[in-house]
């Protein structure tokens, strides 16, 4: 047998580099910034902090479950365990040298993550999970350094402004003014939460990163950077893909070796 | 002789080797005894909702929401006398004593399970005799037993067949078949991939092997009648099937077992990955200049068997640890994602359940309407381009939630999946299938 090391993503780019970063789960998110777990909690609005969790249904064990192997073998999460209602938290990602792409977000999460859903739109991507498991997992999506407090957006509703100019102070737009440059500070703080109800105080998520820094860290080509063409390897994977999907659709027995 | 020189080793639900070396094609629908018995019981079995006729002439509510005949109502005790309904019933269908003919009372006469006997079937061109002969059946059994007048028998009527014929199915009618009427079916060949998930999970009593499994032979022995599975796309398909939905060699029970307390969707891909590699499915090509190394193997259909399989071990793993079923369209999308960026090779169904997932997380987050996983079926707008390997897993990933959406599978399926329950070989085909394949092995 082939030595197999999972490999996560080609190229040989720094962008390239960084996503096989982030996907690699053995890889420790370097943490940027301290965000208290009652301000997660305010800023994803589902509950109030100290509030008991709401419930979708009984926990598991008072309701008892259905004669199946695979319940069996899966252990539930805890929040599936005691039955939390589903709850999400929303990033907008700007195309300026923001740490994750869209894609990086979903494919980050589902190597990282366990029992969570994860979609992705044009202009923000949803990470829904049990209300407890949520909350864990939302606070390392924004102490850790894949997190800009600039150009990354916790937004649960009129999420535009990731494709648009950023303003004299590096911020990404946002329609609602959730979040604030506070320059005496030189910090990013919240007036709102993701969904837009005002916060009865501001939550402090830290100084932005500076550009040249974002830039290192970024796992999106981008033509002022790190074009994608220039990514040959990456190129040529996709292409492959392409080919062979194409192929195989065509007739799968002749695929061999290629 | 067989065409294909594969062989697999059949396995239970719990894991459990039930035999070796079987021939691939003592699985296929074209060969196995059991399936096709299958494919016939859902043709012939048919459930009815006593109760709701009972209900319905009572109230004069018929023919579907919101349509109430003020002034027509009918007191019949259906349900005190569903014994002698079902004798009337059996004796109005049979073709000959000694056909399979089978009228069984359920829930203290509250539902009704019916097999319509094969011959009827075999004398007609259209699986909907199996509705239609049971609803008409039931009708006369109705009139006769209760004497019922010339002026009353069209209540009775409506009660059984709700609006049709003005609608093309029987709306708010009390007699369903697993199978939607012709019309509502996609395309050619159609019939058995239009059967929601929600009445699968409950078919299966929400064991989500046998679920997949059965959502499996539906949706593969579709592929037959479709033209999908035929010359170089049979074996693919036959693959698919063992692989994906009937467990073989415990792959799917395998990667799920081994990532069950902790496991990502990532480490099932990783799991998939190695498995292909220590069981010679695909090797290193080419290493590139990062050290990345594009992986090829000399036989795709095993390949996409082999990741068809992890798919749905992804899927018990992330639904099953949530046990929740609205993750499955992340699920289809980022395993596919994931596995081709590990390997350079396309991932399941070559695309197709990817795209598929892109369709179906709209549709089902409440984005564009649409509803829960539980009312898709392979026959849905969204789900049908993946040719057999998306909704098994969505079979399975229904049958793992707990109770996390507003529209449960027993409010989708209503009395449907619990009567069929009944029918052993529809709840767990699993073991049925595997029998059949070892009582024919030899002959393949």
């Amino acid at each position: 047998m082939a030595t197999y090391k999972p490999q996560f993503y080609p190229g040989k780019s720094k962008v390239a580099a960084n996503r096989k970063k982030y996907m690699d789960p053995s890889y420790k998110l370097e943490k940027l910034r301290t965000v208290s777990d009652d301000d997660i909690v305010r800023l994803m609005g589902h509950r109030v902090p100290g509030e008991a969790y709401k419930s979708v249904h009984p926990p598991l064990e008072e309701m008892g479950e259905p004669a199946c192997p695979i319940r069996e073998l899966v252990e539930p999460t805890p929040g599936a365990k005691a039955g939390d209602r589903i709850r999400y938290i929303q990033m907008t990602d700007s195309v300026y040298f923001t740490p994750l792409t869209p894609y990086m977000r979903a494919w980050t999460g589902h190597t990282r993550y366990r029992g969570v859903d994860i979609g992705v739109l044009s202009g923000r991507v949803p990470l829904e999970a049990r209300e407890r498991d949520l909350e864990k997992v939302a606070k390392e999506l924004v102490e850790t350094e894949i997190f800009d407090p600039a150009r990354c957006g916790i937004r649960g509703a009129t999420v535009h402004g990731h494709s648009l100019r950023l303003d004299e102070n590096g911020m990404m737009f946002d329609a609602l003014r959730r979040f604030q440059f506070d320059k005496k500070t030189g910090e990013v703080v919240y007036v709102k939460d993701q969904i837009g109800v005002p916060l009865d105080k501001p939550i402090s998520v830290g100084k932005p990163i500076k550009e040249d820094e974002l830039r290192k860290r970024t796992s999106e080509y981008r033509v002022e950077d790190v074009a994608f063409r220039t990514d040959k390897e990456v190129v040529s994977f996709i292409e492959r893909l392409h080919m062979l999907r194409t192929e195989a659709g065509f007739d799968p027995n002749r695929v061999k070796g290629i | 002789m067989a065409k294909y020189s594969d062989k697999v080793d059949l396995y239970d639900d719990r894991g459990r080797v039930f035999a070796s070396k079987v021939p691939l094609e003592a699985l296929s629908p074209l060969q196995n005894p059991a399936i096709q018995k299958m494919v016939s019981y859902v043709k012939q079995c048919v459930s009815v909702n006593l109760e709701g006729v009972e209900k319905a002439l009572a109230t004069g509510a018929v023919g579907g929401k919101g349509c109430l005949i003020n002034g027509r109502s009918l007191k019949v005790d259906l349900v005190k006398s569903a014994a002698s309904i079902a004798d009337e019933v059996k004796k109005n269908l049979q073709v000959s004593a000694d056909d399979d003919t089978d009228v069984k009372v359920l829930k203290g006469g509250k539902h009704l399970l019916v097999k319509v006997p094969a011959k009827r079937l075999n004398a007609g061109v259209e699986y909907t005799t199996g509705a239609t002969s049971t609803a008409a059946a039931l009708c006369c059994a109705i009139v006769d037993q209760f004497k019922v007048n010339i002026w009353d028998a069209d209540l009775v009527h409506a009660s059984v067949w709700g609006r049709y014929p003005q609608t093309m199915e029987m709306l708010g009618g009390n007699v369903t078949s697993l199978l939607s009427v012709p019309q509502q079916n996609e395309g050619m060949g159609y019939a058995l991939r239009n059967v929601p998930c929600a009445h699968i999970a409950l078919i299966t009593k929400k064991n989500a092997m046998n679920a997949a499994a059965l959502s499996s032979i539906l949706e593969q022995a579709a592929m037959f009648e479709m033209g999908d599975a035929i010359g170089d796309f049979e074996r693919l398909h036959l693959m698919g099937l063992a692989y994906q939905g009937l467990n073989v060699n415990n792959l799917v029970y395998d990667i799920v077992k081994e990532n069950s307390k902790q496991g990502t969707l990532g480490d099932v891909v990783i799991s998939t990955v190695k498995r292909a590699i220590a069981d010679g499915i695909i090797k290193p090509l080419a290493k590139a200049p990062s050290g990345y190394v594009n992986y090829t193997t000399d036989d795709l259909s095993k390949w996409n068997a082999y990741a068809s399989a992890g798919l749905l071990a992804g899927t018990m793993v992330t639904c099953g640890a949530a046990r929740s079923m609205q993750h499955t369209p992340s699920v289809f999308i980022y395993f596919n994602d994931l596995i081709e960026r590990e390997t350079s090779l396309p991932g399941v169904d070559f695309g197709r359940v990817e795209g598929t997932g892109v369709e179906m997380a709209f549709f089902s987050h409440s984005i564009y309407g649409g509803g829960n996983p539980a009312v898709f079926a392979g026959n849905h707008i969204v789900t049908r381009h993946s040719k057999g390997f998306t909704i098994p897993c969505v079979a399975a990933a229904v049958a793992l939630d707990a109770g996390t959406t507003i529209y449960t599978p027993e409010k989708i399926s209503g009395t449907t999946g619990e009567v069929l329950s009944e029918v052993p070989e529809l709840r767990e085909p699993l073991k049925y299938v595997n029998e059949a394949a070892v009582a024919i092995k030899g002959g393949v």
